[in-house]
């Protein structure tokens, strides 16, 4: 468990976020893919909700307690997942390490 | 990633609210996973419950096999995963093939089982709902993601479609699912399901196609009731909320 206890930048957080969905959905796909924080999960990543739990794992595994990630999205409506992006995930972890 | 051997498979699990006192297992439906609960109707039986869920075998992360579709083994996957977390007596939800496979538990394993949910259950003699495992092509397919998918309703992109159309070619032409399917037509006519015990909730969709499975289910079981909501087979991606608290109102009960 490589729990962290140091603050993250963005552009640190933005790389972590980077590697887990390489992890998720395989290199292969990542190498064709231009990932920036306007990148949206479902539209531009193409990920699926399964892709999601496994994503959300990561996140619980590196962070532990300190963000909750999956209630956060559970709080969310469809619509409001499908247009969540890059960007948002990494202001909401930013947030929580505040 | 959560991953049991059972029965010497590799089953892909997620907990919530493991510290709870009593557990509800829920049981996905076929060519879904277990991610139709996870974001929606889980989190909100959490908020009492310890939630157990799996992916069935060949769907989601659990590892890809060639047989034992059929309900006996379906259920014995089931009974594997309760041993194997200890569970002693559990609520059991499940939805569409899920649904049936609840059902069949509750009748094999009655003292399992506390109270059953099924969630849009089909009646396997129904040549609709059997018929498209038989109509299954390319075309039929994309029509059938776009359309009833039960997992996003987000129109899918090639990974998406690809990854699906795999899964969908594994299943349908390697595996023993259709078969085992055909075997199981006679199921609701099983006397067992008139003999059930346990109080049993039945969620149907007012314009779904299985609403007659539900009404059929109603009048054989003696300790059932049978809510119908708005919307069609897909009520766990239509009303996640309304699904969501009418399985806790209903496991709640005393």
């Amino acid at each position: 468990m490589d729990t962290i206890t140091t603050k993250l930048s963005r552009e640190e957080i933005f790389n972590l976020m980077k590697k887990f969905i390489t992890e998720v959905i395989g290199e292969e796909f990542v190498e064709e893919m231009d990932i920036t924080p306007e990148s949206s999960f479902t539209k531009d990543l193409e990920m699926d909700s399964i892709e999601i739990v496994s994503f959300s794992e990561k996140i619980k595994a590196h962070f532990g307690d300190q963000i909750d990630f999956t209630g956060w999205l559970s709080s969310m409506d469809l619509d409001q997942l499908i247009n969540l992006n890059l960007g948002m995930i990494i202001s909401y972890i930013e947030e929580c390490q505040s | 990633m959560p991953i049991l051997n059972i029965n010497h498979q590799s089953v892909h699990i997620q907990e919530l609210n493991q510290n709870a006192p009593e557990t509800i297992v829920l049981v996905h439906g076929m060519f879904s996973n277990l991610s139709v609960y996870y974001f929606s109707v889980a989190p909100i039986l959490a908020t009492h419950f310890h939630v157990v869920l799996y992916d069935l075998k060949s769907h989601g992360m659990s590892e890809k096999t060639l047989s034992g579709y059929d309900l006996e083994s379906m259920t014995d996957d089931l009974k594997g995963l309760l041993d194997t977390l200890k569970l002693k007596q559990v609520y059991l939800g499940g939805y569409s093939f899920g649904g049936l496979i609840a059902l069949k538990m509750a009748i094999r394993f009655p003292n399992l089982i506390k109270k059953l949910a099924v969630i849009e259950a089909p009646d396997p003699s129904d040549e609709k709902a059997r018929g498209i495992i038989e109509e299954y092509s390319r075309e039929f397919l994309e029509n059938y993601i776009e359309n009833f998918t039960d997992t996003t309703k987000v129109k899918m992109g090639k990974r998406q479609m690809e990854k699906n159309h795999r899964m969908y070619e594994y299943l349908f032409h390697q595996t023993s699912i259709k078969d085992d399917m055909i075997l199981e037509k006679d199921f609701f006519e099983d006397s067992a399901i008139n003999q059930l015990d346990q109080d049993v909730l039945l969620l149907y969709g007012l314009t779904s196609n299985c609403l007659d499975a539900g009404k059929n289910l109603n009048q054989k079981i003696k300790n059932s009731s049978i809510q119908i909501v708005d919307g069609d087979h897909n009520i766990p991606i239509q009303e996640p909320q309304l699904i969501g608290e009418a399985l806790l109102n209903f496991f709640q009960r005393k």
